[in-house]
């Protein structure tokens, strides 16, 4: 009996303390979100309210709230992460199953060149772009943030892709051609089936990456450009209130992947890769 | 008219000639066996003939039809493999239709198909499961079911069993065996187990080294091996090696470096010529006394002996020459003690040195 006990309160410490570890940092967001006013030292706000929602999604317009409405910038954000997600997957799925599966010369190399973004510091890269992006009229532009966007999504989509087409055992894809299916109809109805948790997993990764990417925007966007990212920089530090509604405004299509992820997944897909 | 045909075929990898150039005749209605050791060739043949894999050189014809370059859809082949290579996220069932339906079978005939083809390999009413749900056996079941549901004029099979365990793959042996001749389809099997290729084969292909080096029957290959190295992989032998003295009527007269002499039959032989006396453990016989009238009867002595069972297996020395031998359970063998050891000479096996 002592024992079942022991394990019944280890096992709701673990509980408490994940459900902290998730909803700690989540909840201070949303705590923080409707404070109207906190001075140090309460621990709870004096004073809590919706002003700083409301002026946020642009109910009201009060010159003492220090928020402005994030619609235009939402909007920028999710056009430039939908188009640069959909931009980079489809060069991503082409490129990661070649790369996963035929003898591509100098294979190592184009990895590396896809991370060579990644490997060095962001600031140079953008400030040394953006010259030639404003000979090109792309600087300050919509599509100019799509292409930063993808150069620096590429890597998340190209590395997760080769791996997820890298898992499928080479068999799978003979068997189909051995009964009569072209190599069209392998990749349609064998290997993205079979790849799709991997792909929506790079497709996940992209997607939050571009709808988080600050520093190639802020070097390329500004200032006609303003992302929601953007808000949450130039509001963070002297307007908690404001910072904290976007930040929470930036969780939602995260959780909305989440849900997704659980419904799309099905246990026979998960099949193909963990075997 | 020769089912399937292969015409000087090679593959080379880099430096390594996987296939060098094999020609080989698989008639209508027989199972062959790609034998050899891992690295023989095998798989890369198989896959030539597949289409998995386009041959630097040479061509494959299946019946009347040159196929050395179409893809493998465009073949009319079934292929299983070694991994099964069910497709994870389809049933039973649809792991069958699939290249049913990509021949726009109608839907009642698939289904009807589907069903004699499960009951052929004793999986009726496991339409609906998913390969997960399934043992080894039965999985590799499946992957047989989906070749032959297709009726496909060759079928080629990829070292199938090994991924089982051995009592199960025993069993499988003779029930692939059964269905081939039931169907009356020619196949083509691989397999590294020369057991497997005994039981299985109506003739055998032995490969090494990416050529062909013995073609024949189960029985062929067994009592007439072309050379040393099959005499080694195929059956168990010990190797003596000796040079042929005199020639006589009916015999000849061996001998080694060290001085042991057996009287063989002549066929062919030389005198001067240096010869590989190939010796089945069968072949040794234990007298319990020396023997005045017969020929070859040595002294040998006792190395090892282990208990396998229903047999010893024991390993003898005669002269500077181990011997491997099996002799019924029941007797203590000790190191170090002699046997009188008889060797029929029409029995031995000369193979080229």
């Amino acid at each position: 009996m002592g024992t079942k006990w022991q394990r019944v309160l280890l096992e709701g410490l673990l509980l408490c303390l994940v459900f902290f570890l998730v909803f700690g940092p989540i909840s201070s967001l949303v705590i923080w979100s409707i404070a109207i006013r906190w001075y140090w030292p309460h621990v709870l706000p004096q004073e809590i309210g919706l002003a700083y929602w409301k002026q946020a999604l642009g109910l009201q317009r009060d010159w003492a709230i220090a928020a402005v409405s994030i619609w235009d910038a939402f909007g920028t954000s999710i056009l430039v992460a939908v188009t640069s997600t959909a931009l980079v997957m489809v060069m991503a799925i082409p490129a990661g199953y070649a790369l996963a599966r035929f003898r591509v010369p100098l294979k190592a190399l184009i990895l590396l060149l896809f991370l060579m973004p990644k490997a060095f510091p962001q600031q140079p890269i953008f400030v040394n772009l953006l010259p030639a992006f404003t000979r090109w009229g792309l600087a300050g532009t919509v599509p100019g943030v799509i292409l930063i966007h993808i150069l620096v999504c590429l890597i998340f989509g190209v590395w997760i892709t080769t791996s997820a087409f890298k898992a499928i055992p080479q068999e799978l894809e003979e068997a189909a051609r051995s009964v009569g299916a072209t190599r069209w109809c392998t990749f349609w109805k064998v290997l993205l089936p079979l790849a799709a948790p991997g792909l929506l997993v790079s497709t996940v990764f992209v997607f939050i990456t571009s709808l988080t990417e600050f520093t190639g925007t802020f070097f390329i966007g500004l200032p006609f450009v303003t992302t929601l990212p953007m808000l949450l920089y130039s509001s963070s530090g002297y307007n908690m209130q404001f910072a904290s509604v976007i930040a929470i405004v930036l969780l939602i299509p995260s959780l909305l992947f989440m849900v997704l992820i659980q419904k799309v997944l099905r246990p026979e897909y998960m099949g193909g890769i963990i075997r | 008219m020769p089912e399937v045909k292969l015409d000087g075929v090679t593959k080379r990898y880099g430096k390594v000639t996987a296939v060098d150039h094999l020609n080989l005749t698989v008639r209508d209605g027989e199972i062959l066996t790609l034998l050899g050791p891992s690295g023989c060739g095998k798989t890369t043949t198989l896959r030539c003939i597949a289409g998995f894999i386009i041959p630097d050189e040479g061509r494959i014809f299946l019946g009347k039809e040159e196929v050395t370059r179409l893809p493998p859809e465009k073949r009319d082949i079934g292929f299983v493999f070694q991994n099964y290579a069910l497709w994870p996220h389809m049933t039973v069932f649809q792991n069958l239709a699939f290249g049913l339906q990509l021949r726009h079978t109608p839907r009642e005939e698939i289904r009807q198909r589907v069903r004699e083809v499960l009951s052929l390999v004793r999986l009726s009413g496991m339409e609906d499961r998913y390969p997960r749900q399934l043992s080894g056996g039965q999985q590799q079941r499946v992957a047989l079911a989906r070749a032959l549901v297709l009726r496909p004029r060759v079928l080629l099979l990829d070292e199938p069993l090994s991924n089982l365990d051995a009592k199960l793959r025993e069993e499988m042996r003779f029930e692939i065996r059964e269905l081939q001749r039931q169907l009356g389809i020619t196949a083509i099997y691989v397999t590294h187990d020369q057991a497997e290729a005994l039981v299985l084969s109506d003739r055998i292909a032995v490969l090494n080294e990416g050529r062909l080096v013995q073609l024949g029957s189960p029985e062929e290959i067994y009592q007439r091996p072309a050379n040393k190295f099959v005499a080694g992989f195929i059956g168990l032998s010990s190797f003596i090696k000796a040079r042929v003295v005199t020639v006589g009527a009916d015999a000849a007269i061996l001998e080694t470096e060290d001085g042991v002499r057996f009287k063989a039959p002549k066929n062919g032989l030389a005198k001067g010529q240096e010869v590989v006396l190939a010796i089945r453990p069968e072949h040794v016989e234990i007298l319990s006394a020396p023997s005045e009238v017969l020929d070859n009867v040595f002294q040998a002595e006792v190395m090892r002996a282990a208990y396998l069972g229903n047999s010893i297996d024991c390993r003898l020395r005669l002269g500077k020459w181990e011997l491997r031998t099996q002799l019924p359970p029941g007797r203590v063998l000790s190191p170090g003690e002699k046997l009188w050891i008889h060797l029929p000479s029409e029995k031995l096996i000369l193979v080229k040195a």
